[in-house]
Order: C-alpha cells, then structure tokens, then sequence
C-alpha cells in the first residue's frame, strides 16, 4: 500500500502524467474535476463544451484518460446510487489531495511552439482565477517563441518574378500568417487578463 | 527581458529604453502607451517593432528619434540620455546620428527637384548648397536613383518616391534609422523592394535599423522583435540553435546578435535559385 502511494506521488511530483499526446486533455479533465466532481458521462460533456468540437472527444476516450487520472493518482472515483433508481450505480470522480497543485504545475509548464496553441487553450479554459500570473507567463513565453519562429523566415530576397520564386514566397506567407495571427492571438489574451486582474 | 540578455547593455547599446512609461492625453483619462517598458539594441543591428495601430509603435519611434521625452525612465541614444541633455544639444546630436522615415509623410516642395528634396536633409549642418546637391546625388546614386534627380520630386512613382524618402533619410548617414509602417505601401513587391533596400543601405552605412509595422513581414530576418500592445513590450531574441530558417536553402549563417551584420549585407545578391530544394530537412539548417 505504501509502494502504491509512493509510487502515485512520485508520478505526480516529475509530472509523468502531462507527458504524452493526452496531456492537454487530461490536463483540461482534472481542471473540470477540480471545478466540481462528477461522473464520465458529465465530464466528458462539459470537456466538450469548454474545449469545442475542434478537438473531436468521445466518450470513451474521456473514460480512459479518467482511468488514467486515476491510476496517477490525481482523480479517485466513489460508486454513488443513481438518481433514477436506486439499483443503478454511476461513478464519480473527485479530485485527491495531489490535483490541485498537479494543475498548478501543468499549468505553468511551457508549451513548445510544436505543440501548439491547442495546449494552451486547454489550460486556459480551466484555468482558476489565482492562475491568471501562470497564464500571463505562458502566453508571453509562446508569443515570443512565435516571435522568434517569424523572424527566423527568410526575409524576401529574390524578388524573383520566377514561378519557383512566387510559390516559395506563398508557402511563407502561410507560415507568417499563422504566425501573426498567434501573436496577436497571445496578445490580446495577455491584454484581456492583464486588464481583468488590475481592475479588480 | 532585462535589456543585458539582449546581446548588449547600456555602455554597448546604441538605443536602450529603460523602464520607459510614456502617456498620452485620451479624453479625461491618460493612456499608458508604454508602462515601464526597457530594452536595448547593439550598434548595427536590425529590430523590429510589432504591434497593432494604435499600440504605440510610432511613440517608440518618436522616443527614440528624441521627438517626444518620456514622462519616466530614461532613453538613450549612444548612451546618452536624451530628456538630460538641452533643447539645442538634443537637437544637434539627433540631427547627426537619427533619422526618421514616416513612409506616409511625402511632401515635396512644388517643382523641387529630387537632388533638391534630398539635399535639404542638410540644410542646417552648414554645408553649402553645393556640397549639399553632390552629397544628395551620390546617396541617389547609390540607391539607384541618380537618373532622376533633376526631375521634380512630385513627379516620381510610388517606388521611387520611397526611395527618395530613403535618401534624404541616409543622406546625413545616421546611425540609427528609424521606420515607420512600410505596411502603408499598397504594392507588397514595393514594400519587399524598400524593405530591402533599408536593409542593404543600414548595412552598408553600418547604421542600426529600427522598422516599425503591424505586418511581421518587413521583421523577418530581425535580429530581435519588440511586440508593443496594451502598454507592455515584449522581446524576442532568436535563441541560436533553436530557430529553424524557412525556406531552407541558405545553409547555417552567422544570424542573431553580432552575427547580423555580415549576413545581411548579402541579402540583396541572394540569387533567385536560393529556396529551391529548400523543403528536404537537409536544407533546413539548424543553426549552430
């Protein structure tokens, strides 16, 4: 029992469970259940409503990644009587005692360029109120990296008139759009909760 | 960002902002355009200023030109902080060593000629009218413009007027030249096109550039990028090693702080070939 504990926290403590492809939503799941308990099917709702249909969830996958949760030891789950009988069961799921610094910790981990504005919406929208600082370093973290990233595209130089020339110059046109709008994406965000905490 | 990690500090830096806060009058109320804003640029490099209209891209250009002081902190140009100095010195040293480009502010005189246009960018260092008129042909020359110089400057097409604009700015051959919003010029090829040729002329003037714009365009390739909006700056210094250049195709250069300078003075003989192949990882050099 005491090998399971340590092996919980010690998972907890180097942040094993925000490694992988999953770490966005397990991440954005133990924010929800930290917001308020709750069975698979209501968190895999409300993780679809606060993270919108871009990110394809289905239920099942959210089961998962709270087994996951649970096996890290982040989440643990009571079996309660449901509302609509008292024969049928449902799980819910209530954060430990590990949760709430877990997602301070994920929340200030830096998001690679790579990865991906997807992970920092996914922190943002469960972030607590007392995150605001957290955020504001991570979106300025990844508006300069965004930043940096445009600067590095070469400027134009050939102004060739070659086919070759223009078709190279579109594709980075593409980059420095997405680029562009990232940082000014960042900026507004950094601005609006910049702006949320001083007028409190 | 402390300005120190900006590859320079206040004794090295040609312009360095320090805990700059500048406000302006908005109605009842004042607006904070920069709060407490500090950064620092080395002699000859190439930076960018980023930021929405309206976010005080030109107040950080008209700071650094000496034209507006801040309400606190201290702006340096050279070293020198431009709100201790006196009205006549700040005048003499921000004659000689800045110049500053409002791409929207054409005004020729009527019937004056290009030569003429340029060569009163002089006029109060005392050089006669003579001395003014060679100095100015050979700055057109230099930008390809010569052929035009006995025309009336109200005459010349959009691309040459930028050009213009660029010799009467250089022709004092100052060591910081300031940009403001080549994003204003309708035809992106003359946008590429002046965007080029201020770089080719602050390298080969080894003048310190500063291009202010809401597009990211006319930054690529800076060797660091000052994002402005809602009061705050943020800087970003390409971390060597990190950045990967795209297109691919010129190999791993001397880029970021002290290594600017020779990369970019071979901006404009870059050949058309370049980028080609450009998408195999082979060409996508990491740099060192």
């Amino acid at each position: 029992m005491t090998a399971i504990a340590q092996t919980t926290t010690g998972e907890v403590a180097d942040g094993m469970w925000m490694r992988g492809s999953a770490a966005p939503l397990k991440g954005a799941l133990l924010g929800l259940v930290l917001e308020r308990p709750g069975h698979g099917y209501d968190l895999a709702n409300r993780l679809n409503m606060r993270l919108g249909p871009a990110w394809r969830l289905e239920a099942n996958r959210v089961y998962r990644l709270l087994d996951d949760l649970e096996r890290s030891g982040l989440v643990r789950y009571e079996v309660q009587p449901s509302k609509h009988g008292p024969r049928q069961l449902r799980t819910v799921y209530h954060p430990t005692e590990h949760a709430r610094e877990a997602l301070t910790r994920w929340i200030e981990t830096a998001v690679p360029r790579e990865a991906a504005r997807s992970v920092l919406q996914a922190k943002i929208a469960v972030a607590r109120e007392d995150d605001a600082p957290r955020l504001l370093e991570a979106l300025k973290r990844y508006e300069r990296d965004c930043l940096e990233l445009s600067q590095a595209l070469s400027p134009p130089t050939a102004l060739s008139r070659s086919w070759r020339g223009l078709v190279i110059d579109c594709a980075r046109d593409a980059v420095d759009a997405q680029l562009k709008a990232e940082v000014d994406w960042a900026r507004r965000t950094r601005q609006r909760i910049g702006e949320y905490v001083a007028g409190e | 960002m402390s300005p120190a990690s900006n590859g320079s500090d206040q004794t090295t830096s040609l312009l360095a902002f320090e805990e700059v806060t500048r406000r302006h009058p908005d109605g009842h109320r004042e607006l904070v355009v920069l709060d407490r804003a500090s950064f620092a640029i080395a002699p000859g490099l190439f930076a960018g200023v980023y930021g929405a209209r309206r976010s005080g891209k030109s107040t950080v250009l008209r700071l650094a030109a000496g034209i507006e002081l801040p309400d606190s902190g201290v702006v340096r140009i050279g070293g020198r902080d431009t709100a201790a100095m006196s009205a006549v010195e700040r005048e003499r040293l921000l004659r000689r060593e800045v110049s500053l480009v409002c791409i929207d502010d054409w005004h020729p005189k009527p019937h004056e000629s290009v030569v003429d246009y340029v060569a009163l960018a002089l006029g109060s260092e005392g050089a006669t009218l003579r001395q003014a008129r060679l100095r100015a042909r050979r700055t057109l020359s230099r930008i390809g413009l010569e052929q035009h110089g006995d025309e009336p400057a109200s005459r010349l097409s959009l691309g040459e007027r930028l050009r213009a604009m660029l010799a009467r700015a250089l022709v004092r051959e100052p060591s910081l030249l300031l940009v403001d919003e080549p994003a204003v010029i309708p035809r992106l090829r003359d946008r590429e096109e002046l965007v080029l040729a201020l770089r080719d002329a602050a390298a080969e003037h080894r003048a310190t550039l500063l291009i202010a714009s809401e597009e990211m365009g006319p930054l690529h390739g800076a060797d660091l990028v000052i994002s402005i909006g809602g009061g705050e700056v943020n800087v970003a210094v390409p971390r060597l090693g990190r950045v990967v250049q795209f297109p691919g195709g010129r190999g791993p250069g001397g880029r970021g702080p002290g290594g600017g300078q020779s990369e970019r003075g071979g901006h404009g003989k870059q050949s058309e070939d370049d980028g080609e192949g450009g998408h195999g990882s082979g060409h996508e050099a990491r740099l060192p």
